[in-house]
């Protein structure tokens, strides 16, 4: 029995207490039965870790690597099938913890800037994929379309056990170095004469990084990553004043579209994974609409010179 | 007799196979205003790159406090201010006050937090907040304190950097341009407060700047370089144009 079993059996009698306050038919389930418990509960933890996490890939400009990492850790899915594992995410964990280290260096050592190492490794790791799985005569099978697409409800003891660790390790990390991690990306030369240790905090934050990536591959699937790591953490920069405020917006949004999306893919029989996009894409454009219109009744510019 | 901060001895840097720096000597004791000059390409900011440890050098050696660069124990001793206007990200949300207390931070104490969220942990106070205070005064930033840095103006953003450095508690400051894309008022508030930190506070200060007349009236020491020193000497016996010319080899193209 591991953590993540553990967790639920401590949270669960609250679940099931607040379940049958909540609105909509088939939504309370996610609080009354194990299996849904499951879901939200992996769905929870993936989300405070991706709001901490996104706040960071957005301002070291890496808003892709989320998605470039999924990509990559759906080659090693598709490695883990072809070798008949029954977890096949270890394996996803492993190539994309490589890939997001060897990105970082790229970038670093600047043998590749921007983006385009990123876009290489997902490419390449994808293409490799589906080429192995065509090879091995699997195709896309159904169990693929979920590690693709995202299905929470595919979700075992074992994957939440996984997520559940992942995540508090990478919370916990997260919170020692995010000083750091911030003077390092603020200014890393100013750092690096201060003493920090650049580039060893950058590894570890790619480490966290890829860990993250593959623990949100299950709950919102390959193609969506995304959603959660930096949509939340952009609605959070239009209106965040510091950067403090901006980690504690950042995990209003990402658990408000989280809940909304649940809800809303329960009621209307959608996916989970392309429904919490959506909702948090929704929120992002209000909030953005919103911040227009308000700058425009008060007369001030929408793009003021200064902070250009 | 004062101490040696910096000591500089036939330092040469070689880069992409092209001479930028040959025989530099040079020695900077506590409490001067140093400020180099130079045409860009001149090697200024290579010299100061240089001087931190963080190119490679050809030959020659370099001491600070009587370490090689990138010593452990310079750590908290360099105050690096970087060319602020351009260096520090736009899009990024952070106030002066969170800035400075960055500068707080070494390898010492990085993994100490004080405030989880915003909310203090007293049990877990470093005594970071006291400096950062102090650094936010020293540089008079108290009434913008909690504003996004992308908020403020050049000089102010300047401010903040030095106000970081500050916040380090460092005793010699190296400035790369400081003065670069800031209105004259701003400039000369800001010459006036490096003025009173090397003053008042005894800081050494070592600043790369392409601003010759600004530097002639602020700097104590004038270095002029062009690959190697041309001029080193009190800003009042900084050369007149014509005999710079002559130190730096230029050839009178009208001839006699």
């Amino acid at each position: 029995m591991g953590i993540g079993v553990i967790m639920l059996d401590l949270t669960s009698p609250y679940l099931e207490w607040i379940g049958p306050m909540m609105p909509g038919e088939v939504f309370p389930y996610f609080f009354t039965m194990e299996m849904f418990q499951r879901a939200l509960l992996a769905a929870m933890a993936v989300t405070i870790v991706s709001g901490f996490l996104g706040s960071f890939l957005l301002i070291r400009n890496l808003s892709l690597i989320g998605d470039g990492l999924a990509h990559v850790s759906f080659g090693g899915v598709a490695v883990g099938i072809v070798l008949g594992s029954t977890s096949p995410l270890w394996y996803a964990l492993l190539f994309s913890t490589i890939s997001s280290i060897l990105i970082y260096e790229m970038q670093s050592r600047e043998i590749l800037t921007g983006d385009a190492s990123i876009a290489i490794f997902l490419t390449g790791m994808l293409a490799f994929g589906l080429v192995l799985l065509r090879i091995s005569g699997g195709g896309i099978t159904l169990d693929v379309e979920g590690y693709l697409f995202g299905n929470l409800l595919l979700i075992d003891s074992a994957d939440l056990d996984m997520i559940i660790t992942i995540s508090l390790i990478s919370f916990f990390t997260l919170i020692s170095i995010h000083s750091a991690l911030l003077a390092t990306t603020i200014d890393p030369l100013a750092a690096k004469i201060q003493g920090l240790p650049v580039r060893g905090i950058g590894q570890i934050f790619s480490v966290v990084t890829a860990m993250v990536v593959v623990s949100m591959v299950q709950v919102v699937g390959t193609l969506l990553v995304t959603a959660l790591l930096v949509t939340p953490a952009a609605t959070a920069q239009l209106i965040g004043r510091s950067f403090r405020s901006c980690l504690v917006l950042t995990q209003i949004f990402g658990f408000s579209s989280v809940i909304l999306g649940l809800y809303l893919s329960a009621e209307m029989d959608t996916g989970t994974g392309s429904m919490i996009a959506l909702v948090s894409a929704t929120i992002f454009a209000a909030v953005a609409i919103s911040k227009i219109i308000r700058s425009y009744t008060s007369g001030m510019r929408v793009y003021s010179l200064n902070e250009a | 007799m004062k101490k040696q901060i910096l000591d500089v001895c036939d330092l040469s840097v070689v880069r992409s196979g092209k001479v930028i720096i040959r025989d530099v000597c040079l020695t900077i004791n506590e409490g001067e205003f140093v400020a180099i000059v130079g045409p860009n390409g001149g090697g200024k900011s290579t010299f100061l790159l240089a001087i931190l440890g963080l190119l490679k050098t050809r030959s020659g050696t370099i001491e600070i406090y009587g370490h090689p660069p990138m010593s452990r124990k310079l750590h908290r001793k360099i105050g690096w201010v970087s060319q602020a206007a351009s260096h520090l990200p736009k899009d990024v949300k952070i106030t002066v006050r969170e800035l400075v207390k960055l500068g707080t931070l070494h390898s010492g104490n990085m993994f100490d937090f004080d405030e989880i969220f915003g909310i203090p942990v007293p049990i877990l106070n470093t005594g970071r907040n006291e400096k950062v205070n102090q650094a936010i005064r020293m540089t008079g930033l108290e009434a913008v304190q909690n504003t996004p840095v992308a908020r403020l103006s050049g000089g102010q953003r300047q401010r903040a950097v030095i106000a970081r450095a500050l916040a380090t508690e460092s005793d010699f400051i190296l400035l790369d341009e400081p003065l670069v894309g800031i209105d004259p008022e701003s400039r000369n508030s800001l010459l006036k407060l490096l003025d009173r930190l090397c003053h008042e506070q005894g800081k050494t200060i070592l600043m790369v700047s392409h601003d010759l007349t600004a530097m002639s009236r602020s700097a104590h020491r004038i270095v002029f370089l062009e690959e190697t020193i041309r001029f080193d000497g009190p800003t009042w016996s900084f050369p007149d144009m014509d005999k710079l010319a002559d130190l730096r080899g230029i050839a009178n193209v009208h001839g006699d």
